[in-house]
């Protein structure tokens, strides 16, 4: 089992993210996801995250996720709206950055002490192919490299969510995004 | 062919409403339900559902019209949460009273005040008397086929009664999860096309309903829904066990998980169960003999296989995710006691109110206090946080 919190903005698709991610370990890898949404008084701009569950067999269990094996920022000035990223973070947590700076990924790892920090420009990307700042399609691709996900089960899973036209540019920034990924 | 579908509770609500080919729609949203209201209007603009949607000013005329509708034949959606079944709750009455089998979904919200968007259980506690069946839910999958199998329950001849699918608020209604659909010839084989039986509205054979009755006849028509519940028990044995023939899962009024030498059990509804057998299945590798009851049906409530499944198990945990105010208990635990000998400790957890998670953590604690035998009367609010008087006291000057 992998559990997995989601941290970024109002607006840059979070919970769209949890969701695509779900449908692409479910539909498209025969394995099992939920996602524990958190709803509350969300605007644009403000800090939200939601929470995803994956197992190779069905999932029981149905609450948020306190000890998180990876923890994905898609923002990465959030830690300076309140809000702690490690939290219930442990020796194995890995992170997924979304940051336009190797020195702020490696702010991350050190402050934070994490083994490995997958880093990209995922809003950059997102610019690039959809030409939106959006880094939810980006983010997944990140994530691939982690091995949670593989990047045609993101590609595919995005194409279904969006549509074939949407769908096709969301897919080929998840890809260029696992491709940009560096690991530190 | 059966396939695989990402949806999250409502839509899997939704799907299954649209399989049951409901002809009026009557829907008013509120969150955590409102994209129930949205998508039945969604599909029944764009034609995917032939069905009329009306679009009413409250819950009070979303329930009014789903009625009137029924009884001229045809079978009826509406769905709700909270005060939107608060506000409802007069007409509540009038549907199973007048023995009208609506479906429908209550997405689970805690009842202001406070106000609070977020799950509990106690707005469809408060209709537990209103005379409609209550069916709990677990997981995604778990809604749509409980809604697949509460049309057939409710419009069965023996019962006639209408049922309330209780989904947990966000914790069901907004997780997305993997859900096996079937075809829509399967769900027509098993559900049948509606008809109108006893009561009906029908100009060319004009009768009244629900006109002024005298204390005369009121005792054998209530006598008559009793009989409606008590029917239902049977029913949904026929029902569960042919849905677990046709679709290959299981289902009961009330299941059981770890139950082997149990020596204590979580007794819980909704989507807290999942949990509870996780954390069970933990505990169990740890060597404690631990198991849990979910309990599917509160109405009817299935005292007598409550008596029977729990075998030699002498310690009860009954978890509330109500008050109960004022009551010795919560409304679980005052089923689940009054079911039992007095030899087995029955004890009451509040827990998980406004949306406050349900975590393993929660569980654990619940295992280690009914473990440890704790046999104080009142229930035990296991959740709450400390310094509990001084949230939000206001300090007055006399």
């Amino acid at each position: 089992m992998k559990r997995l919190k989601f941290y970024g903005l109002g607006g840059q698709g979070v919970v769209t993210a949890g969701k695509v991610l779900s449908g692409a370990v479910s539909i498209h890898e025969n394995k099992y996801a939920i996602t524990v949404p958190a709803y509350g008084h969300e605007r644009r701009g403000a800090p939200v995250f939601t929470d995803i569950i994956v197992d190779e067999k069905p999932i029981l269990v149905n609450c948020f996720v306190y000890e998180p094996d990876v923890i994905v920022v898609m923002d990465d000035t959030i830690i300076e709206k309140g809000v702690d990223i490690s939290k219930g973070k442990h020796e194995d947590s890995v992170l997924v950055l979304n940051t336009c700076s190797q020195g702020t990924a490696t702010e991350y790892k050190n402050t934070y002490d994490f083994k490995t920090v997958y880093h990209v420009n995922a809003t950059q990307v997102a610019m690039d192919h959809i030409g939106r700042g959006i880094p939810n399609s980006s983010i997944l691709g990140a994530l691939s490299k982690t091995g949670v996900v593989s990047i045609e089960s993101v590609e595919n899973a995005l194409i279904e969510f969006f549509g074939k036209k949407a769908g096709e540019k969301n897919a080929q920034s998840a890809r260029d995004s696992y491709e940009q990924t560096k690991a530190i | 062919m059966a396939h695989y579908k990402m949806l999250d509770g409502n839509c899997a609500a939704v799907e299954a409403i649209k399989m049951a080919k409901v002809k009026v729609v009557s829907a008013y949203p509120i969150t955590p339900q409102s994209t129930i209201a949205e998508k039945l209007s969604e599909i029944c603009e764009n034609g995917e559902l032939e069905a009329k949607y009306i679009r009413v000013e409250s819950e009070h005329s979303a329930m009014s019209c789903a009625i009137g509708a029924q009884l001229t034949g045809v079978r009826t959606a509406t769905a709700t949460a909270s005060v939107g079944l608060a506000l409802m709750h007069e007409v509540v009455n009038v549907a199973s009273g007048c023995r009208v089998p609506i479906v429908m979904p209550v997405v689970n919200r805690s009842l202001a005040s406070p106000w609070s968007l977020w799950c509990d259980h106690q707005d469809s506690m408060a209709e537990r008397d209103s005379g409609w069946l209550q069916l709990y839910c677990e997981n995604v999958q778990d809604v749509y086929d409980t809604m697949i199998m509460a049309y057939r329950i409710a419009e069965d001849p023996r019962v006639l009664t209408p049922a309330m699918v209780c989904l947990d608020g966000f914790f069901l209604s907004h997780s997305m999860q993997k859900v096996m659909l079937p075809e829509q010839k399967e769900v027509d084989d098993f559900i049948g096309t509606y008809k109108v039986k006893n009561l009906h509205l029908d100009p060319s054979d004009p009768i009244v309903i629900d006109n002024l009755t005298g204390s005369n006849e009121c005792t054998e028509m209530k006598y008559q829904q009793a009989i409606g519940f008590k029917n239902a028990e049977d029913v949904m044995e026929e029902v569960f066990n042919e849905f677990s023939q046709k679709f290959g899962r299981t289902k009961a009024m009330i299941e059981g998980y770890n139950l082997e030498e149990a020596e204590a059990l979580i007794v819980c509804i909704g989507s807290m169960a999942g949990t509870a057998k996780y954390v069970s299945d933990i505990l169990r590798d740890q060597g404690k003999k631990v198991g849990v009851l979910k309990i599917v049906s509160f109405r009817p409530f299935p005292y007598k296989k409550l008596r029977e499944i729990i075998g030699n198990t002498k310690k009860l945990a009954v978890i509330d995710r109500t008050t109960g105010f004022g009551g010795q208990g919560a409304p679980l635990w005052l089923e689940v006691k009054s079911a039992l000998k007095s030899d087995v400790l029955v004890k009451n957890y509040i827990a998980g109110l406004a949306g406050r998670d349900v975590n393993i953590e929660t569980i654990k604690n619940v295992y280690t206090d009914i473990l440890e035998g704790n046999d104080s009367d009142d229930p035990i609010w296991i959740d709450c946080g400390e310094n509990v008087m001084n949230i939000r006291e206001v300090l007055l000057n006399d």
